[in-house]
């Protein structure tokens, strides 16, 4: 048994196997301990606390959901302890084969939000909402908590019994017929693991697999390069960046850090503005990304004319290092009449613009490729790169560790359907749902006599009939792995506490069910990964030991970076060869594609159970809980359908059917509907059962990205789509508000110029609107003499619009999730919410994007306070507008008066309800209440700090009070221990950055800074005395103390429209008195 | 006596007969038959009517209870309402019920000053009606907000926390006039109904009716000291309710135009509402007179000329309502802001068009109809404008709260008012209560103001009986029933 004076809590095995433990439980709560097993009450978690309490007491163990040793009576107390402190732990969240660096926070042993971790050399860079929202998976009420045997409740103790006399079986048949199916890992552990299954099972079938894989990438370059390798661009170094489909600021495991790289290249910071210098953006793609929002030119095309595009680029720079071969393809292919028909009016325009702006920035210009675009666009991507000499500078080439692994699966699914698998292993993943329809899994899994399921839900595949056990897996906060980042970096993956599943239930991740399967010792997670990196690092014992805790630490092992292989010969043959097959598959130009889209939100379906996600708007679409079939608004009409009219999509024989959604920016023939949608079947937790529509059911093992669409009709029914922001020139088809009245304030709302305007105009943000005398009907608030002037900057030319922010303040202000019901009414909670518009007369064509990210300004003259009959919503004197919940009782007149609409109203006990899927618009449901709230394990996710708030009040963005206050709490008590109190004068030190607000540390681009107006030298402080710094609605005279940074963009064509004017110099109001 | 009129057709009061005035009170010879026919409606069985009208409004009523209370156990998300329309149909209630509680007290009190002797037909329904509508409009804030078992923080109450309410709030000003308001209302019209109260009182056959009259008249002897008294009273509180009159709805527009919402923040709301609110009373006096007086055979009290002059009145206040909003389009595009001006393009062209444009002939092109004296007169026809002034004064409340918040100044958060069944069901309800109130008015207490009448008629004046003096075939009694206000060639009406 575990020693007590541990630092780390580590094997989870220590306890969980413990014969002592188990029969104890057993013994005194039989009862309990099953009844834990499908229910979640208050009582049962007490009963399991007391039991293990009383073990920790006698020495035996730790206790579950503590981190062991540390809540063993104060008797023995961890040095530095403070109980109601938060402590913070390095951890790592593997995404699809990328470890994502975390810093997790926990209240008295318990997990409650991920935040980036800033020591990593990866890391630092902000935090995705789903990696975020990944806690949610921790508490998740609909997460697996038994072992399932044929579908029916069972015992980890009975499978051991099983796999024992099946390992034994398997060895001595040397692994024939044993087949494992496994996410993408990129750990030494589970490398290590594979390794020692290889060579006590030769015969296995080991398959990692992920049904939104980088084949393309891997495949690309592989062609490329004849090797395998990674690119790793460096967007923060190249002055023209080219994407080819590659949501690179979000659609990625990865684009925290892509975001960050990207926004370096777009800091208006010049000393002197007239030497200001920006990067340029050009995006092709099919449908609108965030990318694509932030371009500075953008073309529309189909996903399957990106080849073309690729070698229009190639040829207009003379791609492929000299090579006839590939020229004379590249040529061959740009001729064809399919490709000529691309160059007509604004492809031309811009394709011209790119490859000029390419060729005078060699060696500071960078292309890409989305992952979803062919490998031969990466191939070219790569020859592109190469000619133009961005290889070592914009974009570096490392070993790519993983495989492609399509063929693999494929391979696979021909043995099962064969009768060859005899025992198949599924380690994550749910294929039953996700894998290719021409596959068939769940048909071939028929043929499988024993197939082993480890997932965090019993899902789809756990619940299949020929699934024969299902085992709950740990979540990655939970048990000990090992992976790498992108860049290669080697992160240890710490558990903060024992799994929530019941003792006797499993809770096992990969590389122990791995562990177990071979019969060896040890099979705890904890052993296994310090076993390899003993074995890695060389070194031992107390040596060992320091490396070990450091690495724990700072949450990596320092120097693993992979090191650059650039300057690969490039195999010109093999692309001239894939250039010349692609020319002849080149589709004519009236054929309507399907692209099978990467949704962050939900990613394959993994995240759907996770309600922040379901209820997070996409960044483009600002639909909730659904994904849709996006499509132009020209395509939409000629089908006959509006939004949220059913459509049937049609490929190959295989068809789907979902609502359609005309998006402005779309490809007149590309319709884009994103996977990890419409899971129906049982398994499925409630938060993800019924939302959207399955593209699965059209995707092949052919077109697991693009698939030419037979046929696309309007089935006549309707779909209710819930979305966040109803008006826009994107619904000016349906909208019967009068259009101009929007264009016509956008340009005060959202200020941006180009960067030849900023040149010459630094301050133009400050002069577009005239602001007449100021006079308040009332006293103002008086603030003189503050200690602190609280306020925030909001820069939107960083601002990506990924909604990193809104799930960051959603998980520190216990803001509830509402259900997709109740976002159809208008009332969802978020306190800081994206917006975004459209540009432009025509709605199907948008000249721009606008993204602006809106929270309370914390008015100094806030319209709010004037009106509250009460008083509960006041100023306090550092300048924060507070919401006093104690005090509303709900007249809501001061949301009425908000002229952001940034105040969110509970209209029911949100936090004591499920959030419902969808009721008839004129339903109200009276079981909107659950008996005892939110499910308890939900409820541990809460940050302590934050009143739960009940219905009926109001409730809105407090710039994190509570941080401020710990923060100052914190920097006061130093002070007075320094000896601060003896002046008499409160003035004790704030250092600027001491309080970052939720949003602003989850921001991958830095678009968002807090702090003290007091400090005229803090970032704030500069950034608000910028002559981009405006006020929203100032002529209001609200006094924000929230200010925006305009945008400053980069166009590459000259542009006659109205908006444009709306920066030229001639309309500046020479009578502006702004910031007067 | 319902006899004392067979046999005559309705007698054209209308025109002011050259030399002398209109009569106000037809085909009555004695004083006995004011009273008895006032009475009556007290003391007697009601009509089938009755019965079938309360029975409905019961119903609402009881609808109304039960929206109410599933509202307050569920939570204010039963309404329709959302982010940034924090306010419909619940605050357009508030609005309309105290707008129509405005004719009552205008009636009593300020045509009281202004010695329009035609008031006295129709004062104390018109009153009655008022304190009912109040009664619904008080409801609604109540209701409406998140946290109603708390709603009395609204109130300056001595506490513990040692908190107030905040002053510069326009809702605890509304507090503070609607309270007001009623309470005065509620005073004015119980003085006034006191020596009615002694009549039925006197009159009453039951033990348990002498009681509750009895009560009720708090000891009404109608002496010359009571009397002087009286007149005292009723005269003081005139004066403090015309000055109410003007305040309450100024006080309700401030709840929108102190605030910054385009299409709320403008000056000229508050006279723009007190017209609006004379308006809707009248229109609402006329919807309740015409239907009561056929029902109870009041037709001799409630003559065509006092539902004339109302409908004068709402044509003028028409006039005026139209010239506001006119008024508000022009400022909105002299002022040249651009939130301003699209606040009113989208009232007429936006969403809610629709409603804009049922307020828009509601308000405005109906009344126009009452210009035609044939119109003014025509009993259907008063009743269906008077019914469709109430439904378009109703949109303009709608229109007014819900387009201004549903587009404001972020389009991004631009949404659309959806009702649920809750806010339909709620005013419904409302209308059920005003119902149920009202007939249990009419049923039980004297819906005429008897003595006020007989003042006007021509047997008060002190010279009666003398040749030449229509219909005065009987002595006039001297001191039975005094002259109420001043010798008869003051006496005048519209």
């Amino acid at each position: 048994m575990s020693s007590v004076k541990k630092p780390y809590w580590r094997s989870v095995e220590d306890l969980t196997n413990s014969n002592e433990f188990r029969d104890w439980m057993h013994r005194e709560f039989p009862d309990g301990a099953s009844e834990h097993a499908t229910e979640n009450e208050r009582r049962n978690f007490l009963k399991v606390m007391g039991a293990s309490f009383a073990l920790a007491g006698l020495g035996l163990a730790g206790c579950r959901r503590w981190p062991e040793m540390k809540i063993v009576p104060a008797a023995s107390q961890a040095a530095n302890r403070v109980p109601g402190d938060p402590v913070y732990y390095s951890s790592v969240w593997e995404f699809s084969g990328f470890a994502q660096p975390v810093l997790v926070k926990s209240y008295d042993g318990r997990p409650i939000k991920l935040d980036t971790n800033t020591m990593h050399p990866w890391g630092g860079a902000g935090i995705s909402s789903a990696a975020q929202s990944q806690i949610l998976g921790l508490y998740d009420p609909d997460r697996s908590r038994t072992v399932l045997s044929k579908n029916t409740q069972s015992f980890y103790e009975p499978f051991s019994v099983f796999l024992a006399n099946k390992s034994r079986d398997l060895r001595a048949s040397g692994g024939k017929g044993l087949a494992i199916l496994m996410d993408m890992h990129s750990g030494p552990s589970h490398a290590d693991m594979i390794a020692r299954v290889k060579s006590a099972f030769p015969q296995a079938q080991i398959v990692a697999w992920e049904p939104l894989s980088r084949d393309n990438v891997i495949q690309g370059n592989a062609m490329a390069f004849s090797a395998q390798l990674r690119p790793m661009p460096s967007f923060d170094k190249a002055n023209i960046i080219v994407s080819l489909g590659d949501d690179f600021l979000y659609g990625s495991p990865d684009s925290p850090r892509w975001a960050r790289q990207w926004s370096a290249g777009r800091a208006v910071d010049a000393v002197d503005p007239k030497t200001q210098q920006i990067a340029r953006l050009y995006v092709v793609e099919n449908g609108l990304t965030t990318t694509g929002m932030n371009a500075d030119e953008r073309l529309a095309i189909r996903l399957s004319d990106m080849g073309v595009v690729a070698a229009l680029i190639a040829q207009g720079i003379g791609a492929g290092d000299g090579s006839p071969e590939l020229k004379s393809a590249i040529d061959t292919m740009v001729k064809s009449q399919a490709t000529q028909a691309l160059l007509l009016g604004r492809g031309q325009e811009v394709i011209t613009a790119l490859i000029a702006d390419l060729k005078s920035n060699r060696g500071t210009s960078l292309i890409t490729a989305g992952a979803t675009a062919s490998a031969l666009t990466h191939a070219l991507v790569a020859a592109i790169n190469r000619t133009l000499g961005n290889e070592g500078k914009t974009i570096n080439y490392i070993a790519e560790s993983m495989e492609a692994s399509k063929d693999r699966f494929t391979a696979l699914c021909t043995s099962m359907n064969a009768g060859s698998v005899d025992t198949l292993f599924i380690l994550g993943g749910n294929p039953v749902y996700d894998a290719p329809v021409d596959c068939q899994f769940a048909n071939a899994m028929t043929k499988v006599p024993n197939v082993i399921h480890l997932g965090m839900y019993a899902d789809e595949t756990a619940l299949s009939p020929s699934c024969s056990w299902h085992i709950p897996q740990a979540h990655f906060l939970e048990s000990w792995d090992d992976a790498r980042s992108f860049d290669g970096t080697l992160s240890v993956q710490q558990p903060l506490i024992l799994p929530m599943i019941p003792v006797g239930q499993g809770g096992k991740n990969q590389i122990e069910l791995l562990a177990e399967l071979l019969g060896s010792d040890p099979t705890d997670s904890y052993s296994i990964v310090r076993r390899t990196h003993v074995a890695a690092s060389g070194l031992s014992g107390v040596g060992f030991d320091t490396a070990w805790r450091t690495w724990l630490d700072q949450g990596f092992v320092a120097g693993t970076a992979a090191k650059a292989q650039n300057n690969a010969p490039l195999a010109s043959a093999a692309i001239a060869a894939a250039l010349r097959a692609e020319t002849t598959k080149v589709n004519a130009s009236d054929v309507m594609e399907v692209v099978f889209l990467r949704d962050m939100k939900v990613w394959d379906g993994r995240f759907s159970n996770f309600a922040w996600m379901q209820e997070l708007p996409d960044p483009v679409t600002k639909i909730t809980w659904d994904n849709v079939a996006l499509m132009s608004s020209q395509f939409a009409q000629t089908i006959g359908v509006r939004r949220g009219d059913m459509v049937k999509i049609s490929v190959d024989g295989r068809s789907v059917e979902a609502a359609a959604w005309p998006m402005p920016g779309y490809s007149d023939a590309s319709v884009g509907l994103s996977v990890g949608y419409g899971r129906t079947g049982p398994g499925v937790g409630s938060t993800a059962l019924d939302a959207g529509f399955n593209a699965y059911k059209i995707r092949t093992t052919a077109n697991p990205d693009w698939a030419m669409a037979s046929s696309i009709v309007s089935t006549g029914a309707k779909y209710l789509i819930a979305h966040t922001q109803d008006h826009g020139a994107a619904d000016a088809l349906d909208s019967k508000v009068p259009e101009e009245g929007i264009q016509e304030r956008l340009p005060t709302l959202i200020r941006e110029a180009s960067v030849g305007e900023y040149r010459n105009h630094p301050d133009f943000a400050r002069h577009l609107t005239h602001v007449a005398s100021r006079l308040s009907l009332w006293s103002e608030t008086n603030l003189e003499g503050a200690r602190f002037r609280w306020a925030m900057s909001v820069d939107l030319g960083k601002c990506t619009g990924c909604s990193a922010c809104v799930t960051a303040c959603q998980a520190e202000n216990n803001i509830p999730v509402v259900g997709k019901d109740q976002v159809l009414r208008g009332r969802e909670m978020f306190w800081i919410r994206i917006d975004r518009y459209f540009r432009g007369s025509n709605p199907a064509k948008p000249e721009g994007f606008a993204i602006q990210p809106v929270t309370c300004m914390h008015c100094e003259n806030a319209p709010c306070e004037q009106v509250c009959p009460v008083a509960a919503t006041v100023h306090d004197k550092d300048g924060i507008n507070s919401m006093v919940y104690n005090r509303c009782i709900g007249t809501r007149y001061c949301s009425n008066n908000c002229p952001y609409k940034v105040r969110r109203f509970n209209f029911f006990d949100y936090q004591r309800r499920e959030p419902q899927r969808e009721e008839g618009l004129l339903k109200v449901k009276p079981e909107y209440y659950v008996e005892d709230g939110p499910d308890v394990w939900l409820r541990m996710q809460f940050n302590p700090e934050v009143t739960v708030r009940m219905r009926g009040v109001m409730e809105k963005c407090t710039f994190c009070t509570q941080r401020i206050q710990a923060a100052k709490i914190k920097y006061k008590n130093a002070w007075a221990k320094s000896g601060g109190t003896a002046s008499g004068v409160d003035n004790f030190p704030m250092p600027d950055g001491a309080v970052e607000t939720a949003c602003q540390q989850a921001c991958p681009t830095n678009a968002i800074i807090f702090g003290d107006l007091n400090v005229s030298d803090s970032k704030v402080a500069k950034l608000h005395r910028s002559g981009r710094s405006y006020q929203l609605l100032e002529e209001l005279n609200t006094k924000t103390r929230l200010q925006y940074l305009a945008r400053v963009t980069n166009p590459a064509i000259e542009r006659e429209s109205g908006d444009a004017d709306d920066h030229a110099p001639a309309n500046y109001d020479s009578h502006a008195k702004a910031g007067s | 006596m319902s006899n004392s009129s067979k046999g005559f057709t309705e007698t054209d009061n209308t025109q002011q007969p050259t030399g002398s005035r209109a009569p106000l009170v037809l085909n009555m010879h004695k004083f006995g038959e004011v009273t008895h026919q006032v009475c009556r409606i007290a003391e007697n069985r009601p009509p089938m009517a009755w019965y079938i009208a309360f029975v409905i409004c019961l119903g609402m009523m009881g609808f109304l209870g039960f929206c109410v209370t599933y509202l307050i156990f569920t939570g204010v998300g039963v309404w329709g309402l959302n982010n940034p329309v924090m306010w419909a149909y619940d605050i357009t209630n508030f609005v309309f019920w105290v707008g129509i509680g405005h004719a009552g007290t205008l009636i009593s009190a300020i045509l009281f000053l202004f010695r329009q002797k035609w008031r006295t037909g129709i004062n104390r329904f018109a009153e009655a009606m008022t304190i009912f509508a109040v009664v619904c409009a008080g409801l609604f804030p109540g209701i409406h907000v998140g946290r109603v078992w708390l709603a009395y923080w609204l109130f300056p109450i001595p506490n513990s926390m040692e908190m107030w309410p905040q002053f510069r709030s326009p809702l605890l000003w509304d507090v503070f006039a609607v309270s007001t308001y009623f309470t005065v209302s509620l005073v004015f019209w119980y003085v006034g109904m006191i020596p009615d109260l002694a009549t039925l009182r006197d009159r009453a056959k039951g033990r348990f009716q002498q009681f509750a009259y009895g009560l009720a008249s708090i000891g009404w002897r109608g002496s010359m000291r009571h009397w002087h008294r009286y007149e005292v009273a009723y005269l003081l509180l005139a004066a403090l309710a015309t000055p109410l009159v003007l305040s309450v709805h100024s006080v309700v527009s401030f709840d929108f135009a102190v605030s910054q919402v385009p299409g709320w923040h403008t000056t000229i709301f508050p006279p723009y509402f007190v017209a609006g609110a004379i308006f809707s009373g009248f229109a609402m006096v006329v919807s309740l007179a015409v239907p009561a007086r056929e029902l109870f055979g009041l037709k001799d009290l409630i003559t065509m000329r006092h539902l004339d002059n109302m409908n004068k009145i709402i044509l003028l206040t028409g006039c005026m309502v139209g010239y506001a909003y006119s008024m508000e389009f022009f400022i909105a595009w002299y002022s040249g802001a651009m939130y301003e001006k699209f606040a009113f393009v989208n009232r007429a062209f936006g969403q809610y068009w629709w409603a804009y444009w049922i307020m828009v002939s509601c308000n405005v092109i109906t009344p126009q109809l009452f210009w035609f004296k044939a119109v003014r007169t025509s009993i259907p026809l008063m009743f269906i404008l008077s019914i469709f002034v109430n439904v378009g004064m109703w949109f303009e409340r709608f229109v007014i709260i819900v387009t201004s918040l549903a587009n404001d100044f972020l389009p991004s958060s631009w949404d659309q008012f959806v009702p649920t069944w809750v806010d339909i069901g709620t005013m419904v309800g409302a209308f059920g209560l005003f119902g149920t109130l009202f007939l249990l008015f009419c049923r039980y207490l004297p819906m005429i103001a008897i003595a006020e009448v007989k003042a006007v008629m021509p047997e008060a004046n002190p010279h009666a009986g003398h040749a030449g003096h229509a219909g005065d075939d009987h002595g006039f009694p001297a001191g039975a029933v005094p002259a109420l206000r001043e010798p008869r060639s003051s006496e005048d009406s519209l």
